[in-house]
């Protein structure tokens, strides 16, 4: 690149010129970067507090992490603290008129259990109804309102049963639930015992099992990790982009080189060649794997032309499920015709960097053609090569859409239709961030590899 | 139409080409044929796709295939396609995130690429090294924190967020080739239009502009065929509005073939007309990267 014209005048301008591009990249480049290493090993519903009383504002006594077993020691209504969701265990609770035994005239909230809907409004908004007679004996008969809609709440009446009363208020409640670890969790406090609503709760059988849905504070944890670790699929994605990279990146840098040269030896029809050999550049992953898979579709071309020859006698099918090695190939294949071209514009800018006046001195000395390819073009192209292998690599680590569109994406996976999976199909973001985050780790390790590899040889021919 | 005529981009150099053109011999003759191999390789299968995209259905179906063109020409696969759910809107929703990416990547990047071309300051290489950072990033990795984000910000399934994350990718390749493209004009001429009393801004207006317009036209067209082509991060950021390549994507496993291919034939035909257009400038896109 041409070095800069210096222009001092007005410092600050350059600074304002890039500001835009920078503070862009900064949020939706640096910013979710960040938060997406972060989602791989840092789990904001790791861990539930217990509370001292049910209500958001009372003291914790101690967390227990996400699926703990829980027994449930009792439960209690209470007034909802955030959104209505439908994962709360609620409880209708009416605000009561009526005239006790005294024939005062009192007022209150009892839950919708112990009253009788006897009139409703044409809407179902219940109007009025009678208090319902307590049965289990030794029971108090008399039915308590409470001054709010919580049975911690003080206790404003007491109504007979069967005394009318007129519904002048509903209120929706969340349960809570006071619960300790079963007696099998041996990682934890088994004496911790505290409240925590039923939104962070699942409850079984008849009401006194049940587990720590999620957690209210986050935790660094390898959990995501390692499930991605052991993710079935994990192992033979890894192996199969690796595969991929191994069978494609040699041919693809020869085919690249060659096609290279022969933009460089600049034929009649060379702006024609640019214009076809970059076609590929410009294309969709997806188209690609479209394209390649109309060739070997089981009714497709590669099929047709074999039986037009009489090399077989009926269609074999090679993106099957028992034709592993057939989709790989396919995709091999797709990958050389779309991914070429990229190396080849690389390596092409770099021979336009090497000054004619070397390959004709050397053509002077009787070199050939073959003899300045291999000891005059091959070694000034180092680094065009090498960045092109740094590039190539990170986007080899990416294979996606054509691998869907050839193999469906079970019988042969790679690593980012696994982060797809897990984004998408399973919504387990932060394995999926797990995945992206190994993917980023294997860019920059095989980044890092290049640029060694690539001094070392430096430094071996200059000794 | 000559394309012949035209001057590429390898031959931008002083030297007269005939000097330099060897006499036709059995090496030049083995470059044409292995040049023409190459290009069977890339425009054969392409030939393939499009006729079956533009025959009847039951010729897609049919089997075994004839390898003669567009035979029968039918425009049916076509209107099955395009008259398929969703199809119209894909491509509508496809048309705007491109073009929105278009243009923020480029009035971001303009800016950005001539303070990189013209002004010495500090920090310069540190800015050009996180642009090629960025450039190299894996799609991959930054779409599900992006997915996240927008989430929470409730801009998920949205197309200005596709766009946005199509900016992401196609800024850093935008600043790069648009400082290529400034770096290309001497700054001498703008000085030259200042002392003959232009303003400042009236001789970058009036000399740099022109000249710098083509590449500017090239890096934008290059952020468009970039969103148009993009799956990964589109099918991650959207559920219902999605592009065309998201659309595709997911419903593989369930659409005929003639969908399909008629589909990979949309994807196509961006690349195929503005490679036309742009191919000289991609040597200015990854020629520097090696220096």
């Amino acid at each position: 690149m041409v070095a800069p014209t210096v222009k001092r005048r007005r410092p600050l301008t350059p600074y304002l010129l890039i500001a835009p591009a920078l503070l862009f990249l900064a949020a939706f480049f640096g910013y979710p970067m960040v938060q997406g290493l972060i989602l791989a090993v840092y789990d904001d519903e790791a861990v539930l507090p217990l509370l001292e009383d049910p209500g958001i504002e009372a003291e914790s006594l101690g967390t227990l992490p996400q699926g703990t077993g829980l027994t449930v020691l009792d439960q209690r209504a209470n007034l909802i603290d955030g959104e209505l969701t439908s994962d709360l265990l609620t409880e209708e609770w009416f605000k009561v008129s009526a005239l006790d035994s005294n024939d005062q005239t009192v007022e209150g909230w009892a839950p919708e259990t112990r009253i009788r809907i006897r009139e409703e409004a044409d809407d179902g908004t219940p109007l009025a109804g009678t208090v319902r007679t307590k049965l289990a004996a030794g029971a108090d008969p008399q039915t308590t309102l409470f001054q709010e809609a919580s049975e911690s709440a003080d206790t404003a009446a007491k109504l007979d049963a069967r005394t009318r009363v007129r519904i002048v208020d509903t209120a929706t409640l969340e349960l809570w639930f006071l619960v300790t670890p079963q007696d099998d969790e041996t990682e934890v406090d088994q004496s911790l015992e505290g409240w925590a609503p039923s939104r962070f709760i699942q409850i079984f059988g008849e009401g006194e099992l049940g587990r720590v849905d999620r957690g209210t504070e986050g935790q660094f944890t390898s959990r995501f990790i390692e499930k991605m670790a052991e993710d079935r699929f994990f192992g033979p994605a890894w192996r199969t982009t690796l595969l991929l990279m191994v069978l494609i990146l040699p041919v693809q840098f020869v085919l690249a080189t060659l096609m290279a040269l022969v933009i460089h030896a600049r034929l009649k029809a060379t702006s024609i060649f640019l214009y076809i050999y970059s076609i590929p550049m410009g294309m969709s992953d997806l188209a690609v794997g479209i394209l390649f898979f109309s060739l070997f579709t089981g009714n497709g071309f590669i099929n047709s032309f074999l039986e037009g020859i009489g090399l077989i006698d009926e269609p074999r099918s090679f993106l099957s499920i028992d034709t592993r090695n057939w989709i790989i190939a396919a995709i091999v294949l797709a990958e050389l015709w779309r991914a070429t071209s990229i190396v080849m514009v690389i390596i092409v800018s770099g021979l336009q960097s090497i000054p004619d006046e070397t390959l004709e001195a050397a053509e002077l000395f009787g070199a050939s053609y073959w003899q300045r390819v291999r000891y005059i073009m091959l070694p000034l192209l180092r680094p065009s090569i090498q960045v092109a292998l740094i590039l190539r690599t990170i986007l080899a680590f990416q294979v996606f859409a054509v691998v869907i569109a050839l193999g469906g994406g079970e019988v042969v996976t790679v690593l980012a239709n696994e982060t797809y999976r897990q984004y998408f199909a399973l919504r387990n973001t932060n394995v999926a961030s797990a995945y992206a985050v190994f993917i980023l780790l294997l860019s920059i390790a095989s980044a890092f590899f290049y640029l060694r590899a690539v001094r070392t040889q430096d430094e071996l021919s200059s000794t | 139409m000559s394309i012949d005529s035209e001057k590429p981009a390898v031959m931008d150099d002083e030297t007269p080409i005939q000097e330099r053109r060897a006499p036709m011999s059995w090496g030049r003759i083995g470059t044409y044929v292995g040049a023409i191999f190459v290009s069977l390789w890339i425009l054969v299968p392409m030939y393939f796709l499009f006729s079956m995209a533009f025959t009847t259905q039951e010729t897609v179906r049919s089997y075994p295939k004839s390898v003669l063109p567009f035979v029968p020409f039918s425009t049916s696969t076509m209107r099955f396609f395009l008259g398929s759910e969703g199809v119209a809107e894909g491509l509508a929703n496809s048309l705007i995130v491109a073009v929105l990416a278009l243009v923020l990547s480029t009035l971001l990047a303009a800016p950005a690429g001539y303070a990189v071309a013209r002004y010495l300051f500090t920090g310069r290489d540190v800015f050009r090294l996180a642009i090629l950072a960025v450039r190299a990033f894996p799609i991959v990795v930054l779409s599900i924190p992006l997915a996240v984000l927008f989430i929470r910000v409730d801009m998920f399934d949205s197309l200005i967020s596709v766009a946005l994350m199509h900016t992401v990718l196609a800024l850093p390749t935008s600043i790069l080739v648009i400082a290529s493209v400034f770096a290309s004009v001497p700054y001498e001429l703008e000085e030259a239009g200042q002392v003959f009393g232009a303003s400042p801004l009236q001789s970058f207006r009036h000399i740099v502009l022109p000249l710098v317009l083509p590449g500017i036209a090239a890096s934008s067209v290059f952020a468009f065929v970039l969103s148009w082509n993009e799956v990964f991060a589109a099918s991650v950021l959207t559920l219902e509005n999605r592009t065309l390549p998201a659309l595709l994507l997911n419903s593989l496993s369930e659409s005929s073939d003639a969908y399909q291919f008629a589909g990979g034939f949309f994807l196509m035909v961006p690349s195929l007309i503005f490679m036309f257009f742009i191919r000289k400038y991609l040597f200015n896109m990854w020629g520097q990267v090696s220096k």
